[in-house]
């Protein structure tokens, strides 16, 4: 199998901010590869240099043997392109959105009816063909969007955060769909989120992305030994206490990490049993808290443990998401 | 498959085109209601007024000037109000009261004095108009002359003698140079309305970046803009044709006016799609659009003398309206409904300005929009 994207020493700087800070990645076809990070790691922006959307600064995309910025209207008929936002057309019925989208794709005249018929079959949208986009669920309008990005058979779908703001159900219906597609036409998928679950469970292999570098690639399962994917047991208290708090973790023989008004560690294997000795020594010891907790290790944990700091909050210098980067860019 | 730009651009509008169908009604009653109101209304305030008070000091008391008089008030345009003396006439004048004060002499009947003033309160053009035509159409009837002369200094503020010639023959009709005006008008903002709220609204929901990402020319996006911009002015244009002429305008060059009308507010539409998408290319907001746009777009109605014939404009603005494309439009539009021909050679160079405009438009929008990261979000 050969190499569908190669991006070599990829670099994107706005002005003095350095969004994508060379990045180098290799994808195999038929992979489902996960490309995590927080907001503003600089995600989108390497995505949108793999669409050619955005020029680099330095650095190359190639993408089926096609030079993204090269030739990107070739490059691009290979590419199915799921965006963030949802972008199906609520004043066109379901086939209408396909229609346009399967001519935009340059599908032959005589082959887009069946084009179509096989996309809203592949959305479960067949009895919807001439409902409006508008009237659809979040659901039914995110598989329709899926579906229309696969039309023109593309050997690479990128989606961009797929499942966010969707329910479970509706979750699992996309997996599902992506995997069938992988599987059945050996798409190979490549897909940003901020869910570690979500990657778990849907890739084979997983990149964490932050300040605009690969910070870890491989194998979920070599991820979680890296980053011991253990429950994380969390306790928040008043600044005076952290300390305290952080002394009752290492009696107790955890690793703290001490955060603006919390500790948190890694569990370990006996993480259960671990939580009951510090609610005891914490109570021991009489430090006032606010709350403790466990909880399965998520995006943000996997941060701690690989930057040592935590994900950024949305309102941080370099976040905001594409919105405020384009801007910059735009100038 | 290659399908080239124009094949590209063509999927697009039919695009704009399903969604323009799926909202059809509303489509239909925007596009109607612009020229609906201005017609009627500009075209009710414009047209001849008919019973226009106007008061006449009568010094002569002869026979001639008791004529002059009653055939002022034959027709029916204007009524006349006797008042007594100069100063309670121009009181009247300078109230309201009435459109104008007409003073005959004494010794007008005895043809000693064969000049009647004639005072007109400007502050309403269209009544002011009336009353002096109808005094000069009198006036040469009974071979008396009008005049204003020597008075100036006594005369109130806000009052100006006035003598009025129409811009356009005799035959002017006031309904067709509105209508004439406003199709221009119309179709200008008609292509602001539509093409560029469509390119922002497309960037707000994210299609404009599902466009970018795939296979199609870039250019076809703006092309696509640019053609429904066209298509919906020119629908409202025409529409506003349509209703100019069942109220009254008319389009004097006939047949073949009819079709040059329409070749006009094409390139008119054609051309303020261009320009609006060129300013939409670097808008994010609606908001800002639309205050661009129409400040844009309302003074170069006004300046190519869609509703004020350039001719009467003040001098320092003239440089304004050479350049402006509007002017050669309104100009070519009001020959063909009012003077009944326009020249070929008008034809071609009319054609040639505006699709010169576009053509600019047009490059000048693909040259902004190159700027792709300035599309996405």
């Amino acid at each position: 199998m050969g190499d569908i994207i190669k991006i070599d020493k990829l670099v994107k700087k706005f002005g003095d901010l350095v969004a994508v800070n060379g990045i180098d990645l290799t994808i195999k076809e038929g992979e489902i590869f996960g490309l995590l990070g927080p907001n503003g790691a600089g995600k989108s922006t390497t995505l949108n240099m793999l669409l050619g959307l955005l020029p680099p600064t330095s650095g190359k995309v190639i993408v089926n043997g096609i030079d993204m910025h090269k030739n990107p209207h070739a490059a691009r008929e290979d590419i199915g392109i799921v965006t963030q936002e949802t972008v199906v057309e609520a004043e066109l019925t379901a086939e209408q959105n396909l229609m346009i989208f399967g001519r935009l794709y340059h599908i032959p005249p005589q082959e887009l009816q069946k084009d179509i018929d096989f996309a809203l079959e592949l959305a479960a949208l067949t009895n919807f063909r001439n409902a409006y986009a508008g009237t659809f669920s979040g659901g039914m309008k995110r598989r329709l969007e899926v579906s229309k990005a696969l039309m023109h058979s593309p050997k690479l779908l990128l989606l961009d955060e797929p499942t966010t703001g969707l329910d479970v159900q509706n979750r699992t219906q996309i997996w599902n769909l992506l995997r069938e597609i992988n599987k059945k036409q050996n798409v190979t998928i490549l897909m940003t989120t901020q869910y570690l679950e979500e990657a778990d469970q849907l890739c084979n292999r997983i990149g964490i992305i932050d300040h605009g570098k690969l910070i870890a690639l491989g194998t979920p399962s070599e991820l979680r030994q890296k980053i011991g994917m253990s429950n994380i047991i969390e306790v928040s208290a008043d600044k005076d206490n952290l300390q305290k708090v952080a002394a009752a973790f290492k009696s107790i023989g955890l690793d703290p990490a001490i955060l603006s008004n919390k500790v948190t560690a890694a569990g370990g294997s006996s993480a259960t049993k671990k939580i009951e000795m510090l609610i005891k020594e914490i109570s021991a010891k009489k430090i006032t808290i606010q709350n403790i907790s466990m909880h399965e290790p998520t995006i943000d944990d996997v941060f701690l443990k690989l930057t040592g700091s935590e994900v950024r909050d949305e309102s941080g210098a370099f976040t905001g998401g594409r919105g405020s980067m384009m801007m910059r860019g735009g100038r | 498959m290659k399908m080239g730009l124009i094949g590209d651009a063509y999927t697009l509008l039919v695009r704009e085109l399903l969604i323009f169908k799926k909202n059809l009604g509303v489509n239909i009653i925007r596009s109607l209601i612009f020229p609906l109101i201005f017609i009627i209304l500009l075209g009710s305030f414009g047209s001849t007024p008919k019973n226009v008070p106007v008061a006449v000091v009568n010094y002569d008391n002869g026979p001639n000037a008791l004529n002059f008089i009653n055939t002022l008030e034959s027709g029916g345009s204007v009524v006349v109000v006797s008042s007594t003396t100069q100063t309670a006439a121009l009181n009247l004048l300078s109230l309201g009261k009435v459109a104008g004060v007409i003073v005959i002499p004494t010794g007008f009947s005895s043809g000693a004095a064969s000049t009647i003033y004639v005072y007109l309160d400007n502050s309403q053009p269209q009544s002011a108009e009336v009353v002096s035509s109808q005094v000069a159409l009198v006036a040469s009837e009974v071979g008396a002359s009008t005049s204003v002369s020597g008075l100036s200094q006594t005369d109130p503020p806000g009052l100006i003698k006035v003598i009025s010639n129409y811009v356009y023959g005799a035959s002017s009709n006031y309904l067709s140079f509105v209508v004439g005006g406003l199709l221009v008008m119309v179709a200008s903002f008609g292509a602001v309305f539509s093409s560029g709220f469509t390119l922002l609204s497309d960037r707000e929901m994210g299609n404009l970046k599902a466009f970018l990402t795939t296979p199609i020319n870039q250019f076809a996006v703006l092309l696509s803009k640019i053609g429904y911009g066209t298509f919906q002015s020119f629908l409202s244009a025409f529409i506003g044709l349509i209703i100019g002429l069942l109220y009254g305008a008319t389009v004097d060059a006939g047949v073949l006016g009819f079709f040059e009308l329409i070749w006009i507010i094409f390139l008119v539409g054609l051309g303020f799609s261009a320009l609006a998408i060129a300013l939409a290319t670097r808008m994010k907001q609606l908001q800002t659009y639309a205050l661009v746009s129409q400040t844009l777009v309302m003074p170069l109605a006004f300046l190519g003398g869609a509703f004020v014939p350039v001719t009467l404009l003040p001098s320092f603005l003239i440089p304004l309206t050479v350049v402006n494309p509007l002017t050669y439009a309104v100009n070519a539009v009001r020959d063909v409904m009012i003077k009944g021909f326009l020249p070929v050679s008008t034809l071609i160079s009319t054609s040639v300005i505006l699709v010169a405009f576009a053509g600019a438009c047009m490059a000048l929008a693909f040259a902004l929009f190159r700027n792709t990261s300035m599309q996405l979000s």
